[in-house]
């Protein structure tokens, strides 16, 4: 099955895997009726994700807006109820947890957020903020200052922050706050949740490096959630590629990019711009066809049959490919060994990209 | 310098600003509207609490020699605003109306209030079937007319102040209850509270410390609107007989209805207390809306 391949191409040298997913499935059901509410229907977020993070690692997802992959962390942290498959934390099955076995696991794993302001209370100042998961778990006792000074002081904030607001701060401040928060109880793994999305690119580098850096010194395992390719590529040891609800691809981080295998992962790439304007006017990208198919009633068999370039007449169609190793990816597809060996070309929804011969200013239309 | 000890640095030289609350504070001083508010609701409480010092006269005194065989003398160097049919001193009975319409409207707000904060927070937190319940009860309540509620709810328990009081609080219920709901569910699902649960904050700490703190801020808004609409519906039902059952109360409502007979000799009667209604309520409706304007989240920062 599909889990044993995961497996395969995931088990770390050294032991078993800190987190551990089988066959993960988040369904949001739909329900409509004025008097009573009826099930007609569920939104399949997250539909059958495998994936394995080992100890120390960067486990970078990537997809583009509304595949799920904010769902899968979410679902790690047992913030969104499982519909079904296990979640597996340090040896411990924890999909049926109730909030008071969750608790002291909650000092194991946290969560950085993608929006910076709507993440932080703002009728809480700084230093209640970050002192609050010390309270919750009786772990600060006389020395809370004491802690949170320390704690800002290891995100690179003045020790005075503590008795501010959120408002008073800027976007990476605040992204700093959430890191203080999240350090606060010394987890083990951390679900970065587009942790730099929402900030400038000279910010986004300050929290990147940050988070390289607390990474070794504080032993942290992610899981980095973003759609920036660029971003997921310099931090991520490996990277999977998520697909309405799905992972397409998972494989160590550059051979994704010098070496794309899934369909969808080469499209994805191809949207990259090169900043060389010879190469970028001279290569070929591929824009995919129409929209996101909706995720209440994802597409048959392979999920990207009905935008991929590659598409084929047999098995597309009518046979789920199953997330099987290729060289060292894992991919979801049935042709991937083909279009590796360039015997399959991608047809006529290929896009070539061309300086555009028509005049560039308007002319009436002939009358 | 790199950006963050840039950024540091700038933090630092900021003046401290404080909370949410003080900032909304800072932008509610500087609204005019909210300032003649303040005003008006100070001068009102002030005649409330000091009226036994302020008054020339008690209230339920009355010489009829002072009508002179008329009804009634405007108002005079002895009598401000006159005297009415009974030969009391107006101005002394507005003064300690002021106490009746102040107290019956924050009785009333806050029993519709703690009502409504509690079934609100219950539907919109607990959600599922209890929603569902809260919800259609409260539909049916806001489906009848407030005043028509409030007087069905008299009509019940029987006339009185207390009555009144408990009548004109049950109409608010289900206003204070949509809007904590609501206001509820617009929190519930920010990353805040959710980066709560990730700690592990328990749910109900959930609530009270990050949920409520921030869907407050539209109830006070409410709160004071409704003390304005509260004095009216109090001096309504006194108007139709519904209040306080000794006619020597000054309740300002009370007050206008036993001088309508005398509304073409002696209009001042019946004008009085409805500029004292009037100027209560301006100055309730203007501190709400101030206070919306400041604690509106769009505007923070600014001003």
């Amino acid at each position: 099955m599909a889990a044993h391949a995961g497996r395969w191409g995931c088990l770390s040298e050294n032991g078993t895997p800190l987190v551990d997913v089988d066959e993960l499935r988040v369904w949001f059901p739909i329900r409509s009726g004025v008097v009573l509410d009826r099930h007609v229907g569920d939104v399949k977020a997250v539909d059958g994700v495998s994936l394995q993070i080992r100890r120390g690692e960067t486990l970078g997802l990537v997809g583009e807006s509304g595949c799920g992959k904010s769902t899968v962390g979410r679902a790690l942290l047992r913030l969104y109820e499982p519909t079904g498959g296990t979640i597996t934390f340090d040896g411990q099955d924890i999909t049926h947890l109730g909030e008071r076995e969750l608790r002291p696991l909650r000092k194991r794993m946290q969560m950085i957020f993608q929006d910076p302001y709507a993440s932080l209370n703002p009728r809480h100042s700084v230093g209640r903020m970050v002192g609050e998961p010390l309270r919750v778990h009786k772990m600060g006792g006389r020395n809370l200052n004491k802690t949170v000074r320390e704690l800002l002081a290891t995100v690179g904030l003045p020790a005075d922050a503590a008795t501010r607001y959120p408002h008073e701060f800027s976007g990476g401040q605040r992204q700093r706050i959430g890191l203080a928060r999240a350090l606060a109880l010394n987890p083990d793994f951390i679900v970065c949740d587009e942790p730099v999305s929402a900030l400038d690119v000279s910010i986004q580098a300050q929290i990147v490096n940050l988070l390289e850096l607390l990474q070794t010194e504080f032993d942290l395992t992610y899981l980095f959630i973003a759609h920036d390719l660029a971003v997921v590529r310099h931090i991520s040891d490996r990277i999977a590629v998520m697909y309405l609800g799905q992972i397409m691809e998972l494989s160590p981080g550059d051979d994704l990019y010098d070496n794309p295998l899934h369909p969808y992962t080469i499209s994805l790439l191809s949207a990259i711009p090169i900043p060389d304007p010879e190469v970028e006017r001279k290569r070929t990208s591929i824009l995919l066809q129409g929209d996101l198919p909706s995720p209440s009633n994802p597409p048959h068999a392979c999920r990207f049959h009905t935008r991929c370039p590659y598409v084929q007449p047999t098995r597309c169609r009518d046979e789920e490919p199953e997330l099987r190793p290729v060289d060292t990816h894992l991919v979801k597809c049935h042709f991937a060994e083909e279009i590796k060996a360039g015997t399959l070309q991608p047809q006529q929804r290929e896009v070539v990209f061309e300086t555009p011969s028509a005049p560039a200013v308007w002319q009436p239309p002939p009358s | 310098m790199s950006i963050a000890e840039l950024e540091a640095r700038e933090i630092a030289l900021e003046p401290g600003q404080g909370g949410l609350w003080r900032d909304a504070w800072r932008r509610l001083r500087r609204n005019p509207g909210a300032l003649i508010g303040f005003t008006l609701v100070g001068l009102f409480v002030v005649v409330a609490l000091f009226a036994s010092v302020i008054a020339p006269e008690d209230p339920r005194f009355g010489d009829l020699s002072r009508l002179g065989g008329s009804c009634c003398p405007g108002p005079s160097f002895d009598h401000w605003f006159g005297v009415d049919q009974q030969g009391r001193d107006v101005l002394s009975r507005i003064v300690f109306g002021a106490r009746f319409s102040l107290l019956i409207g924050v009785v009333s707000v806050a029993v519709g209030l703690s009502l409504g904060l509690v079934l609100g927070s219950i539907a919109g937190y607990m959600g599922g079937i209890v929603d569902g319940i809260i919800m259609r009860l409260t539909d049916i309540m806001l489906s009848i007319p407030g005043l028509l509620l409030a007087i069905g709810i008299v009509a019940m328990l029987g006339p009185g102040l207390f009555q009144i009081m408990i009548a004109v609080g049950a109409t608010q219920v289900p206003i204070f209850a949509r809007l904590m709901r609501g206001s509820i569910l617009a929190q519930r699902e920010n990353d805040f509270v959710l980066a709560a649960r990730a700690i592990g904050v328990p749910r109900r700490s959930i609530l009270a410390s990050h949920i409520l703190p921030n869907a407050i801020s539209p109830v006070i808004v409410q709160g004071t609107l409704a003390l304005a609409t509260a004095i009216i519906d109090v001096a309504g039902l006194g108007f139709l007989g519904l209040g306080p059952q000794d006619p020597s109360t000054p309740e300002w409502g009370t007050m206008l209805t036993d001088t309508t007979r005398y509304l073409q000799t002696a209009p001042h009667l019946a004008i009085i207390p409805g500029v004292a209604i009037i100027i209560s309520v301006l100055g309730f409706n203007l501190i709400g809306d101030g206070l919306r304007e400041a604690l509106d989240p769009k505007l923070r920062g600014r001003g």
